[in-house]
């Protein structure tokens, strides 16, 4: 009876653990698809809001063409890479994603270094406003790609840990998603030029 | 024997050192002591009071939990992550609405910022956030008036966010803590079924009557779609069939994995301020709000 009942015991481990990664893999994918729906939501927010910000600038700063163009370019390249959750997978369109986001934060960073150059423009309260509702949103695209970041790591921990890499691999078919690198933030976090 | 005790020692050394320099890095979020936590004692008795009952019969009205936290220094951390960690770590705003507000100052970086729970980024935008920021604290705060611009900003805030949510009708404030099934009540199914398993096992039932009884277990854990329950349900069985078999002695003690995974879950509390009973309802931010300077 006894080693019966370790026999017994190690099956009901074996199986509930097992059995339970499937209902968790499902969970952890679903979670890092909303987590994936939220960093687009936030980053469409801002494109949003740059048609407003570049006519507004442009409104005192006429002559800036180059660096009103790169945004408004970057806004187009940024805009025109969709990721959904599903073609998420693929790490190639992810990079590109990143890479077309990273350029138009860039240029976003170029744009308001040159608006402190100009006083009546830093003084505009719809500028204020423009900038506060971007600083915002930056805000939340920071909260939302750190949320994604946490459900990714946990979603391919699952993916690779035993036994749930087997459910994974043989019953869902998942595989490990991308996720973002820091070689990005640190494009991100160079200060743009300013001219004095 | 003891220079395996001292290497422990030493070990365990290594990983307090560890410890407490990791904490010393980074900036601890505060206890929640009460709904105006002030830090840096800026705030007079009457108007921290005051403060405090503005903000005690508005969330009793709507709901909204708004609380105040004046740092005397971040200490070198970042004001928007440092917030956002707050808010989160207090959960402001009640479960499933996300209603809560920060209202963060540090004195030394003379920085404050806006947090707004989800459920609020609808009406107390990110605009609405910085106008009040710029428009009612700030002007104030230059002015060296801190208890004056702390105020204006609160009122403003909680005018700004009264008529977005009501309170529920009824004692509320109970019904949060039983809203949904806690890990507690998955445990307790666990050793429940754990017992029934064990007791079965242990009583030398037919092999397969055992197997169906704990095929059956295992489906009831299942359906609760909890992994505690199963290994509960485990733990309590082997435990139990260890007990009930003392005749056949301590045979496959395997290893000191019970003890293990009977720590894993830690606690089921959550969160309780303290002093005045206020804790937070289990709100959740996106890093909504504005920040600002003076």
């Amino acid at each position: 009876m006894g080693k019966c009942g370790i026999t017994l015991f190690s099956f009901l481990m074996i199986v509930s653990v097992w059995g339970c990664g499937y209902n968790d893999l499902q969970g952890v994918d679903e979670d890092t698809k909303a987590a994936w729906s939220e960093v687009i939501n936030q980053y469409q927010r801002r494109a949003d809001l740059i048609p407003n910000l570049v006519a507004t600038v442009k409104g005192y700063a006429a002559h800036e063409k180059d660096t009103l163009e790169g945004v408004v370019q970057a806004r187009a390249q940024a805009t025109g890479i969709q990721v959904t959750p599903e073609t998420l997978k693929d790490p190639a369109a992810f990079e590109k994603f990143q890479q077309a986001q990273a350029g138009l934060t860039s240029a976003l960073g170029r744009l308001l270094a040159i608006a402190e150059n100009y006083p009546n423009l830093k003084a505009d309260q719809n500028f204020r406003d423009l900038q506060s509702q971007l600083e915002g949103t930056e805000n939340r695209i920071a909260v939302a790609r750190k949320r994604y970041i946490d459900r990714v790591a946990e979603y391919n921990k699952m993916v690779r840990y035993f036994p749930t890499n087997l459910t994974a691999k043989f019953l869902l078919h998942l595989e490990e998603k991308p996720n973002f690198t820091v070689a990005d933030e640190k494009a991100v976090a160079k200060p743009p030029e300013v001219k004095f | 024997m003891s220079r395996v005790w001292r290497a422990a020692a030493r070990l365990m050394l290594c990983l307090g050192m560890v410890f407490v320099a990791a904490s010393a890095w980074a900036l601890d979020v505060p206890p929640l002591t009460g709904r105006v936590v002030d830090l840096a004692h800026v705030l007079p008795a009457d108007v921290a009071a005051s403060l405090t009952s503005d903000l005690e019969t508005h969330e009793a009205k709507t709901s909204n939990q708004v609380a105040v936290l004046i740092l005397p220094s971040l200490e070198g951390e970042p004001l928007e992550p440092f917030s956002h960690r707050v808010a989160t770590t207090w959960k402001l705003g009640q479960k499933g609405t996300d209603n809560g507000v920060l209202l963060l100052i540090a004195l030394r970086e003379r920085k404050l910022r806006i947090e707004v729970g989800y459920g609020l980024e609808g009406t107390l935008t990110d605009l609405r956030s910085a106008h009040i920021i710029r428009n009612e604290i700030v002007p104030r705060f230059r002015d060296g008036d801190l208890p004056g611009g702390i105020a204006a900003g609160v009122h403003a805030i909680l005018g700004t966010i009264e008529g977005s949510y009501k309170a529920e009708e009824g004692p509320s404030a109970h019904v949060r803590h039983s809203q949904e099934p806690s890990t507690f009540q998955y445990v307790l199914v666990g050793i429940f079924v754990g017992v029934m398993a064990g007791i079965m096992l242990s009583h030398g039932l037919q092999y397969t009557r055992a197997l169906v009884g704990s095929a059956l277990a295992f489906l009831v854990a299942q359906f609760a779609s909890i992994v505690l329950g199963v290994v509960a349900a485990g733990i309590t069985a082997f435990l139990l069939w260890l007990i009930l078999q003392t005749n056949r002695g301590a045979r496959g003690r395997r290893g000191n994995w019970g003890p293990d995974f009977i720590s894993g879950p830690g606690g089921f509390g959550g969160s309780y301020g303290g002093d005045i009973g206020f804790s937070g309802g289990g709100g959740d931010f996106g890093g909504g709000g504005a920040s600002g300077e003076w």
